[in-house]
């Protein structure tokens, strides 16, 4: 086993990219490249026995924590719905706290901050981006970045890239357009926006709508935090489901640019390519995972590949400079497609699709995997995602079977058969190794590091560590709650820390002296 | 102070019948009933009431039956949480909504629907959604920025089309804001828990072919019994939650003494095997409950083996198996077990 392992690793080390930071973790990934891979090896597999709560820190506020910190010059930044903090990366205590006072909007969850400089910028589920001063969190400036009316909110955290602010949007309870937005750091001001769906007959993707009022209404939330790359200059971001959401008569087609993987120009807000992961999705599925970037190699050439593992059960590796589909796999036994296209693109199978008397389904509306982030170890070569095998009965409830609205329908029931981590070979989508859990349950993220180990939740609210190479449990810290963020690691006076999200407590984590 | 008592109970035992007082004594054993009403469709009231009983809660059946209709009937999708007041906007999932949406007053659409059916509805429909004559509101962001007829009135005051011919601008400031909470309504009714939001007619399958799954390829019979464990099932339960329950039958959370449940044994390497519930179970540890209530815990390691006992692995394994065709007959079979 481990001498397969140890092939990735040198065919990677020939055309490895600049390795993330080690003593900061200034970008909700990391870097901006979706791995969550730390190269520090302090914690390894042969030392991590002695690995130890250093503090922890209790928001108060109710919730899973599911903000993943950035750690800049010493001080930690993390999130909630209405709420930022800064705390000592060293001691856990709180420099600052901020609260905002709420118009509405759901408050499901803040995926974090974005910080350049002295500003930081965050979303608030009544649709505001806003700028503060990172040492004291004193507003600059707050914008409108959606219509709270119509029942967007903001979760996602923005991700700087260049000069400008990207800032995505949620909410799929009305069926309304998503777009993605860049703004002036400075100023707040719209750089450009792009809209998920087509807005009119003519443009891109109209083709695979039956009208404008279809394709207007046609959902698409960018929910998930984007990746970038700077050679190529292209953001990439993965788009939500179409809507109506379950019951799906008024919007035949493909329905693009929902359910996808898209490349934009990081300039102009143009989109470069596009693949579609989910075409005519109507299980709530999205395809918002994280598009995890790969500088690998493929038959001996070494390639710029995306990697996403998606909520629809299947993972694709496409090449990042066009798009074009690699690899197609299933990794969690869906039943849901018929066919896949020559695309690469899974063919949709009308008879699992929501139906009045119910279709049986795998996965469920839940997800083989959900937002929680993925990893990719430089070391390993694996792509390490956090996955549940369940099934649901889907149906249609909108007594108005040609024209439905909002959801029109969802899941019932439903049976986890099991939840694991499965560990991917990235050029083939094989599965190198399966640990399951032993209870199901929690959704958690993952980190790898170059200590062969990733970094994870179990059910049991357990912080754990893996053998990155084999897939055995080597450590582990009971919690207060399931792990409900991405684990993220850095280095501090040469010490390397763990800090792991838990409920409404961020912990730290240290070798014992 | 005893004999106050005393009438106490004599007019709880008179009154026992009252389905308000049922569901005070029943659900109020275990927790204050008022407090964790949410509005559920019947179908999901004879799902929870379910899951109540495997929880533990004791109900004979006609107590159950009176539980349900007064559940379905005081607590219906659209029902203000924990107050049994109709109506408010307080049905349907309004989690993405503005803290000053407009909130409906039920009485108020009602009145709403008349000046709708008289003026609006050739053009936008039933359901508000539009037609090839009229806009569908529901998607309108006038709409979605109005409150009790802030941007309809105006919009209205400037001259309308209306199917009897009457000028828009005479609608009375009251017609409007009736008018706005109609169409409020029929915005909420798209959301998830509104009370058009639950599964229509799903009896679809054919029973005689159910009958030979189950007896046959299903291997269902090989534990249960249509004149056995499973007589009346189909009167116990609404279609919905009978195809949940034979599917999944698995449910949620912790189980009633005596119910079938998940159980480990354990057999350390030099000690006897012991067999429990289970309380701890992961990686790293492992304890069981016994069936006299004793706890046993143990760190894991290979010698240490564990055993899984569990009673709905057929019915996992299943999941795997049936096709939709599969189901949706033994569900019209399982109906037939009135």
């Amino acid at each position: 086993m481990k001498r397969i392992a140890i092939l990735p690793v040198l065919a990677l080390a020939a055309i490895l990219p600049a390795q993330p930071p080690t003593t900061s973790w200034p970008t909700y990934h990391g870097d901006n490249t979706g791995r969550r891979f730390s190269p520090l090896t302090q914690i390894n597999d042969k030392t991590v026995g002695a690995l130890a709560p250093a503090w922890n820190f209790r928001t108060g506020v109710p919730g899973g924590l599911k903000s993943t910190p950035l750690m800049i010059d010493g001080t930690l930044y993390f999130t909630a719905p209405d709420h930022v903090w800064a705390v000592d990366a060293r001691t856990g205590k709180q420099i600052w706290h901020k609260a905002f006072e709420t118009k509405g909007g759901w408050h499901i969850g803040n995926r974090g901050t974005a910080i350049s400089g002295n500003w930081m910028f965050f979303l608030t589920p009544d649709c505001q981006i806003i700028s503060l001063n990172i040492k004291d969190g004193s507003e600059r400036w707050h914008k409108q970045n959606c219509d709270l009316d119509q029942f967007y909110y903001g979760s996602m955290a923005p991700m700087i890239v260049k000069n400008k602010v990207i800032a995505g949007v949620s909410g799929d309870d009305l069926d309304r357009p998503g777009y993605l937005t860049a703004y002036d750091p400075e100023t707040g001001d719209q750089k450009w926006r792009w809209s998920v769906v087509p807005l009119k007959k003519g443009d891109p993707g109209s083709e695979t709508w039956p009208n404008e009022e279809a394709m207007r209404h046609g959902g698409g939330m960018t929910w998930q935090m984007p990746t970038y790359d700077p050679d190529l200059n292209l953001i990439y971001i993965t788009t939500g489901n179409p809507q109506p959401v379950i019951a799906h008569a008024n919007r035949k087609g493909d329905n693009l640019f929902t359910g996808c993987v898209v490349a934009l120009n990081a300039d102009t807000g143009k989109m470069v390519w596009y693949f579609q992961a989910s075409p005519h999705d109507t299980h709530d599925w999205d395809s918002t995972q994280v598009p995890v970037l790969i500088d690998g190699e493929i038959d001996g050439h070494p390639r710029k590949l995306l990697a996403l593992a998606a909520r629809n059960g299947y993972y694709f590796l496409l090449d990042r400079t066009n798009g074009k589909n690699i690899v197609t796999a299933p990794y969690a036994k869906p039943n849901w497609a018929k066919s896949i296209r020559p695309n690469g693109t899974p063919e949709p199978d009308p008879a699992k699709m929501p139906q009045v008397d119910g279709a049986l389904v795998t996965p469920n509306q839940g997800g083989a995997t959900n937002w929680p982030p993925p990893t990719f170890s430089l070391q390993t070569g694996l792509f390490y995602v956090g996955t549940a095998r369940a099934f649901s009965v889907y149906y249609i409830f909108d007594p108005d079977l040609a024209n439905p609205q909002g959801w029109g329908g969802t899941d019932r029931g439903g049976a986890t058969l099991s939840t694991s981590v499965e560990a991917i070979d990235y050029k083939t989508g094989k599965i190198r190794w399966s640990h399951k859990w032993e209870t199901s349950g929690g959704r958690s993220g993952l980190m790898s590091t170059a200590g062969n180990l990733v970094f994870t939740g179990d059910n049991g609210s357990n912080l754990v560590a893996l053998n990155a190479t084999t897939g055995d449990p080597l450590w582990h810290s009971k919690l207060t709650a399931p792990v409900s963020n991405g684990p993220i690691s850095y280095e501090l006076d040469g010490q390397q820390y763990v800090v792991v999200g838990a409920g409404d407590t961020l912990w730290s984590f240290a070798m014992k002296k | 102070m005893r004999i106050f008592w005393v009438c106490l109970a004599v007019a709880a035992i008179a009154s026992a019948q009252e389905p308000a007082s049922v569901f005070q004594n029943v659900c109020g054993k275990c927790h204050p009933p008022e407090a964790v009403v949410t509005p559920r469709s019947r179908a999901q009231w004879q799902e929870t009431i379910a899951k109540m009983v495997d929880l533990g809660a004791k109900v004979s059946p006609e107590e159950r039956t009176i539980l349900l209709d007064y559940l379905a009937a005081t607590y219906p999708p659209g029902a203000r949480a924990g107050r049994g007041a109709r109506g408010g906007g307080g049905g349907p999932t309004l989690n993405g909504a503005p803290l000053d949406r407009h909130v409906v007053d039920p009485e108020a659409a009602n009145r709403g629907r008349t000046v709708w059916v008289a003026e609006c509805i050739e053009c936008h429909g039933t359901s508000a959604r539009g037609s090839d004559k009229g806009k569908n509101l529901i998607q309108s962001e006038m709409v979605l920025h109005d409150r009790y007829g802030s941007t309809l009135a105006p919009f209205l005051a400037k001259g309308h089309p209306m199917q009897s011919g009457r000028k828009s601008s005479t609608l009375s400031q009251t017609e409007v804001a009736e008018l706005s909470h109609f169409i409020h309504e029929r915005v909420y009714d798209t959301l998830r828990g509104s009370p058009i939001f639950q599964p229509q007619q799903i009896v679809t399958g054919n029973a005689k072919a159910g009958e030979a799954w189950f007896n046959g390829a299903g291997k269902c019979s090989t534990c249960h019994s249509a004149t056995g464990d499973l007589k009346g099932i189909g009167g116990r339960y609404d279609p919905p939650t009978l195809q949940g329950r034979f599917l999944f039958p698995r449910g949620g959370g912790r189980r009633g003494a005596g119910a079938r449940q998940l159980t480990l044994t354990i057999t350390p390497p030099n000690g006897p095997a012991v067999t429990g519930v289970p309380v701890a179970f992961d990686d790293f540890d492992v304890s069981v409950r016994d069936a006299n209530g004793e706890l046993h815990a143990f760190t894991r390691s290979p010698q240490l083996k564990v055993v899984r006992n569990d009673p709905f692995a057929m019915h996992d394994q299943l999941l795997d198996v049936y096709t939709d065709k599969n189901m949706h007959d033994m569900l019209a079979y399982l109906v037939t077990l009135k």
